[in-house]
């Protein structure tokens, strides 16, 4: 196996072998504390520009298979492990992770102390990093990483949001909007047991979306950050046209994307919640929750808004939810959807459904 | 928000069982703290005392008192107890609080049941009631009838359609009394069996998800309906093996995130369905091929499983689920490991955990070893790596068993395809040896039913194994086996070179383990908390201390026979007094279900195998200045010679006693000089290293000789034998001789008193802090017998003469700290029978008794302090009796003899106290769960020795109105001496009336059975004591213990038995 590095751009330099694609990497280091579910991050679009650590140490035990996808293709643009396993359970068909990364052209590092690495991370913040294979490039690579922009600077959006509007039929009757950001599988499923869906590219105009017939909005996961120009001029500004003409569902990117709409603000976190254990209090219960979000909510900035932050994460109090005073318009940063995660607020998409049922009387 | 209570109860779970260990007493210490932080006065009940939760420290009120309905309500009476939390002490506290709350006497008495509810533990409980439950909320369970009578289970069967079937008796803990019926004529047996052991006589004949995988999940709710998940585990063996029988590992591996959702998703309907309030372990079978499961099994309260959970993830569900109880939400409750966050989060884990159980087969030599739904181990070991194998050969180095990792094993193909289908306890080794002889993993994963996930982890093993061996063993090469979890010592076998030059050359390449933190959040939060595991990485997280003295204690590892509880109230014991003392203490263990590896307890928790290297490891990585060896048992006894050489020059020592003389008191030969030097008298003996030199041996100093291999514990492999016949059966059969391995031949002393010593010396000034006096004669092991603190028949004189040769003893062999003495009475002459320099099992026993915490006082002496300091020397009797009484495992083991032989069989212990001797007796007999009879019949068969001896019990309980039933040897005995007799048929006769027969009907209360003067189970005996366990007829082996339970009966007809907190016995 060939000796690999992960060069973060303080300087530190962490090594291990390769696995997967074999290609040099560039992008932000994040790490995810689900302890299963790597395929579904790895296809999650709101991983767009990020190299993937995963905190649990064996990564690809039980193999990997197609319905687990979250979208068509690998939008992390590395995966660190501890351990990625070369002989996994059958069970799910058997596929070890290196060939599917190998198939999404994407590279992997393993061999990796990868606590030592989130306790850096945890301490540091989030920190742009690279992967080479190449020892001797090292200390030019340190520096190329410090010139290098994060790839959240840019609009990662644009990079993972369906071109064409999309019309999709379940025989459900009622027509709702998804607005992708960069909407992970796992919403369209569950939109679709529910509804028919017409999907639309996070730029569409808002006036198209009114008049679409759609009769509530879903504004979804994504990447990057929210207050981007690339999204304020576009996404943020066509909840703000809807949102006294449609019932609103934000998730994640779509709860910060609704909140820049009517008038509030968001903010960097310094590491990002990113796991399956996440608790969030709501309506005096608590739910265990799927995340993966690096920017928040500031809960001051949406004073005179008509937004009230609703829902904290019980651990650090950060916004984890909003509902409008007076419009069907409600939000959570936390995925409801899953995939992977806890399904204890699936019911989030019920709630949707039952704001849309009563707008239409 | 908390709610208001004068003052609560929290039930403990009695004496140590295969199915009930140390982790009861882990999370009931938990829970008492728990509830004393919240400002609540505890009153804690428990009949072992050799529980750290029985110390006075632990609840503001202790009473050791047997754990029945009828006395804790007395205790509920005169505390003014106004809630109890039932979940803390297993089935045991359960079934207690289910009793008092159907007899409606929580409700006479105005108590509240906290946490979960007598009708959610009948939901979880009642297999009938659990499946409408489940079908109700529309959770699949397996095809199930319960039934009451034998036809009733054909029927249920026929409905069912198909063999195998399990059979599931209810209220029964470890499964006692269940099993797997292929046939007609099994289920009939099984049922039988079942029906008389289940507390409402039910058994569930149940649809077989046998060869499915079984996983479990713990699950913890609040009183807001808040539920999260704590931790899940993936067993490794498959569903028809009990999980406490199985290796598990937690989390679940071999699981995707939709199917680990389904499950999560179905326990916590279930938790929500049954109303707990408070933790639940929900047991899944998972078949595999289709993603089909059933729900098998949930427990209502803390667990065996928890307490692993609590370990693995270092979420503390013990005392989370005490919060609950008395109102609070998890969200409420602060998460003491990261100091940052609450209890209202599921913990993220960054590492493999692996148990191990540990079966007790080395002493049971004739014990069926196969693995099924029965429980037969005592203990486990609990391993963390970050690959799975690290974790494994951690654990498997942590069993105490002589294994490296997965040694060889020398088996036929026949042979491991055999034990590959049908396992017992040596299936992963006989696994790894298919893998070496290349069988393919096809065939190896459809005869175990693992998944081959797991398989391939072990043939990477053996992969490693085969590079090692092949070598070079350059420094990539070392540090791979070293990130798989090879030892040194492993390492050092498999290259042919001493293992302290392997140490040497890895540590040259630079390749030392790190240590990394258990914190419940994998990382992602900073975390205080001081719990460690030793791994391969690029960095460490134990940081330096702060300029305490650094003490490690070494702990004991796995519950075994011979090796229990005791130890580990030893450890947690000293661990206080070096805080006391101002110093750091540090421990080193491997048992989940202990006291001592709370992360709450020590300064520092290192959670890794007692060898050697990793011990070493410890002590350089921390700093570490003193090394307690006297506390773990003859585990870290064993270490002490080793490591007293490996720090030479180092600035860490061994504390106490200086190995040296812990050797002279190991080495017979040694020990023998230093007795003839003080003059100290010992049974004849001598060292044979071959039959024929054994043979001369027992012949010149004359049978029965007591035999046994040198350097064992509990008694492995000790008997006495009568006869040249008898020595060469247990030569061929029990040990092998050698050079290396002698057998000692020791003359046996019948018919002598055996007494025990535990006493303290600093060097200087000797403290006797027990003299316990057998009520069995010599030649029942010590850790099995019946004690009575202070001696009850033993003259003022001998008493003297053992003072005086424990004080010669401890001076001579230069102890600091613990020492404890095996002697024996004979013709008014004190013998020596063994030394031990270290803390012996009736350690905590003494200190429950007398109110003085040797281990405590053990300790600070090692640490510098004189016992004057303490104001003790010499040996002062306390005024009343504390009588400790054993508990064995024949239930659940058949195949082992119920007779009490040199060769220790008990699991755990218990204490009776009063200031009248024979009620002592009858609690510490009830405490071990035994009724005492009050009418009936008695049945005695007494060798010709004990006849004479028995003639004055038999009369006494004739006096009381016993029928009394006997074989003619004995009937024509007593009748001839005035005592009326019913003479029956000895057992092989095959004519009635027998004992077998009238046990059966129910005329025979109780049994006084003498084994003859000839070892090996007598036949006739051995059917009926077999029996006796089965229909639980108390069944006493010696005359002593017949006369003292007639004390007992007389108490039990005449007496009100009342309740006293321990305390009030301590001057």
């Amino acid at each position: 196996m060939a000796h690999s590095y992960l060069v973060l751009e303080d300087g530190t330099v962490f090594e291990g072998e390769s696995f997967g694609f074999r290609a040099p990497a560039f992008g932000e280091v994040v790490f995810s504390t689900g302890m299963c579910g790597y395929q579904e991050s790895l296809t999650d679009p709101s991983f767009r520009g990020q190299i993937l650590v995963m905190t649990y140490p064996l990564i690809g035990n039980y193999g990997t298979d197609s319905p687990f996808c979250q979208s068509d293709m690998v939008h992390a643009r590395a995966l660190v492990v501890r351990e990625a396993c070369a002989e996994p359970s059958p069970a799910y068909g058997g596929r070890t992770i290196s060939d599917f990364l190998i198939e999404h052209k994407v590279p992997g590092i393993s061999g990796v102390d990868t606590r030592a690495l989130v306790i850096k991370i945890r301490t540091m913040g989030t920190m742009r990093g690279a992967i080479t294979e190449d020892a001797d490039s090292i200390e030019d690579l340190i520096k190329r990483i410090r010139g290098t922009p994060a790839p959240s600077e840019g609009n990662l959006v644009g990079e993972v949001s369906r071109r064409e509007v999309e019309e999709l039929s379940f025989g459900r009757g009622v027509r709702v909007g998804l607005l992708d950001c960069g909407a992970k599988s796992g919403i369209l499923r569950d939109l679709s047991s529910r509804f028919d869906v017409t999907v639309f590219p996070y730029d569409a105009p808002a006036d198209a979306i009114a008049e679409s017939g759609v009769r509530g909005l879903l504004i979804s996961n994504g990447p990057g950050d929210p207050s981007h120009p690339a999204v304020t001029s576009t996404a943020a500004r066509t909840v703000e046209y809807l949102s006294d003409r449609l019932p609103l569902f934000g998730i994640c990117f779509g709860n910060q994307v609704t909140a820049l709409a009517l008038g509030g603000s968001t903010y960097k976190l310094k590491f990002g919640h990113r796991g399956c254990n996440q608790p969030v209090k709501h309506e005096g219960r608590v739910l265990i929750t799927s995340q993966n979000h690096g920017f928040a909510v500031d809960e001051a900035s949406l004073e005179g808004t008509g937004l009230v932050a609703d829902q904290f994460n019980v651990n650090d109090g950060t916004v984890e939810g909003m509902r409008h005073e007076s419009l069907p318009i409600f939000t959570c940063q936390y995925h409801p959807e899953a995939s992977p995660g806890p399904w204890d607020s699936s019911f989030l998409f019920d709630r949707f459904a039952k704001a849309v049922r009563e707008a239409r009387l | 928000m908390k709610k208001e209570y004068k003052k609560l109860m929290v039930i403990g779970s009695g004496p140590i069982t295969i199915g009930q260990a140390a982790e009861f007493d882990f999370s009931g210490t938990q829970s008492c703290r728990s509830l004393r932080e919240e400002g609540y006065s505890t009153v804690l009940v428990n009949s072992n005392p050799a529980t750290i939760q029985t110390d006075p420290e632990t609840a503001d009120r202790v009473y050791i008192e047997p754990l029945k309905a009828s006395a804790v309500a007395k205790i509920i009476e005169r505390e003014g107890v106004d809630g109890i939390l039932s979940g803390m002490g297993g089935q045991t506290a359960l079934n207690i609080c289910s009793e008092l709350a159907e007899s409606g006497e929580l409700e006479r008495l105005g108590v509240d049941l906290m946490g979960t509810q007598p009708e959610a533990i009948a939901m979880s409980e009642d297999r009938e009631l659990f499946k409408e439950t489940m079908e109700r909320i529309g959770e699949p369970v397996p095809l199930s009838r319960s039934v009451h009578t034998i036809q009733e289970a054909i029927e249920a069967v026929k409905a069912i359609g198909r063999y195998p079937v399990l059979v599931r008796p209810a209220y029964t803990l470890g499964g006692t009394g269940g099993g797997i019926a292929y046939d007609e004529q099994e289920l009939v047996d099984i049922c039988a069996r079942g029906l008389a052991y289940s507390r409402i006589h039910q058994v569930l004949i149940e649809e077989s998800v046998l060869g499915w995988k079984e996983f479990e999940y713990e699950v913890m709710r609040d009183s807001k309906d808040n539920c999260i998940i704590v931790c899940n585990m993936e067993n490794l063996d498959p569903m028809g093996i009990h999980t406490g029988e199985s290796i598990v590992c937690a989390p679940i591996l071999t699981l995707s995130d939709r199917d680990h959702q389904r499950l999560r998703t179905s326990a916590i309907k279930v938790i929500r369905a049954l109303g707990i309030e408070g933790g639940c372990n929900v047991q899944f079978a998972f078949n595999p091929d289709d993603g089909e499961y059933r729900l098998i099994e949930v427990n209502p309260r803390v667990s065996r499983s928890s307490a692993l959970a609590s370990k693995a993830t270092g979420y503390p569900i013990a005392r989370v689920a005490t919060k609950i109880a008395v109102g609070h939400t998890l969200d409420e409750i602060p998460n003491k490991i990261t100091g940052s966050t609450y209890a209202a989060f599921e913990p993220a884990i960054d590492y493999v955990v692996v148990k191990i159980p540990r079966w007790p087969f080395d002493k049971f030599r004739t014990v069926d070893r196969h693995l099924g739904t029965q429980m037969k181990s005592t203990g486990e070991t609990m391993s963390i790596g970050r690959t799975f194998e690290e974790a494994l050969l951690k654990g498997l180095r942590s069993l105490e068993i002589g294994v490296r990792g997965l040694d060889r094993v020398d088996a036929s193909d026949a042979e491991i395809e055999e034990e590959l289908a049908h396992a017992t306890d040596r299936r992963i080794f006989h696994i790894a040896e298919a893998v070496r002889r290349g069988w393919p993993m096809e065939k190896i994963a459809s005869a175990t039913r693992w998944d081959p996930f797991f398989l391939s982890k072990i043939r990477n093993i053996v992969r490693m194994e085969e590079a090692v061996a092949k070598g070079p063993l350059d420094r990539g090469l070392m540090l791979s086996a070293k990130r798989m979890g090879f030892s040194d010592e492993s390492i050092a076998h498999l290259t042919g070179r001493p293992e302290a030059e392997v140490r040497a050359e890895r540590k040259g390449m630079g390749i030392s383990p790190v240590y990394k933190m258990v914190d419940t959040c994998a990382a992602e939060f900073a975390a205080e908390t001081p719990y460690f595991y030793s791994t391969y990485g690029s960095s460490t997280e134990a940081r330096p201390g702060d300029g305490r003295e650094k003490v490690l204690i070494i702990g004991g590892g796995p519950i075994r026979i011979g090796q229990g509880i005791e130890f580990d109230y030893c450890c947690v014991h000293g661990v206080m007094a070096v805080q006391e003392e101002g110093g750091a203490a540090v421990i080193i263990n491997n048992n989940p279900e202990t006291v001592s590896t709370d992360y709450d307890i020590s300064d520092r928790l290192y959670f890794d195998p007692i060898t050697i290297e990793d011990v070493l490891n410890v002590i350089e990585s921390e700093g570490v200045d003193g090394v307690i060896v006297q506390y773990g048992g003859q585990t870290s006894v064993n270490l002490a010679v080793d490591l007293g050489r490996a720090l030479e020059g180092s600035k860490a020592r061994i504390l106490g006693t200086p190995p040296d003389k812990m050797d002279v008191a190991e080495d017979r030969r040694r020990f023998s000089k230093l007795m003839d030097d003080l003059g100290v008298l010992q049974p004849e003996s001598g060292t044979g290293y071959s039959f024929e030199e054994a043979r001369e041996i027992a012949e010149s100093i004359g049978y029965p000789v007591l035999v046994r291999p040198s350097y064992v514990l509990g008694g492995r492999a000790m008997e006495i034998v009568y006869s040249t016949d008898e020595l060469r059966t247990y030569v061929d059969t029990a040990v092998k001789v050698s050079k290396n391995h002698p057998i000692l031949v020791d003359k046996y002393l019948t018919e002598a008193i055996e007494i025990d010593v535990d006493a303290v010396c600093d060097g200087e000034d000797v403290y006797i802090g027990g003299i316990m006096e057998h009520i069995e004669y010599a030649g029942c092991h010590s850790g099995d017998a019946t004690m009575v603190l202070p001696p009850f028949t033993l003259s003022e004189e001998i008493v003297d003469g053992v003072v005086s040769i424990t004080e010669k003893v401890a001076l001579a062999l230069e102890i600091k700290g613990l020492m404890n003495l095996q002697l024996a009475v004979k013709d008014g002459r004190i013998y020596m029978i063994e030394a031990n320099p270290r803390a012996s099992r009736t350690v905590p026993f003494i200190s429950k008794a007398t109110g003085v915490p040797l281990a405590k006082i053990g300790t600070k002496v090692m640490l510098g302090k004189r016992l004057r300091d303490f104001g003790l020397s010499g040996y002062s009797p306390v005024r009343h009796y504390a009588i400790k009484a054993s508990v064995f495992p024949f239930l659940k083991l058949p195949g082992v003899d119920s007779i009490l032989t040199p060769e220790m069989k008990s699991t755990g212990e218990v204490m009776g106290m009063d200031e009248d001797f024979d009620v002592a007796y009858f609690k510490a007999f009830t405490a071990a769960g035994n009724s005492v009879p009050t009418e009936g019949g008695v049945y005695i068969t007494v060798n010709d020795g004990d006849k004479e001896r028995v003639l004055p019990v038999a009369r006494e309980l004739r006096a009381m109105g016993f029928d009394i039933y006997a074989t003619k040897g004995t009937s024509t005995y007593l009748r001839e001496r005035g005592v009326e007799t019913a003479t029956v048929f000895k057992i092989d006769d095959n004519m009635k009336p027998n004992a077998i027969g009238l046990m059966r009907e129910g005329k025979i209360n109780f049994i006084i059975n003498t084994p003859s003067e000839k070892s090996g189970p007598v036949r006739d005996g051995h059917k009926m004591r077999r029996l006796a366990v089965e229909l639980e007829i108390p069944f006493l082996t010696t005359v002593q213990g017949a006369d003292a339970l007639v004390g007992a009966i007389a108490v039990a007809r005449d007496r009100e038995i009342g309740v006293r907190p321990a305390t009030d016995f301590h001057g």
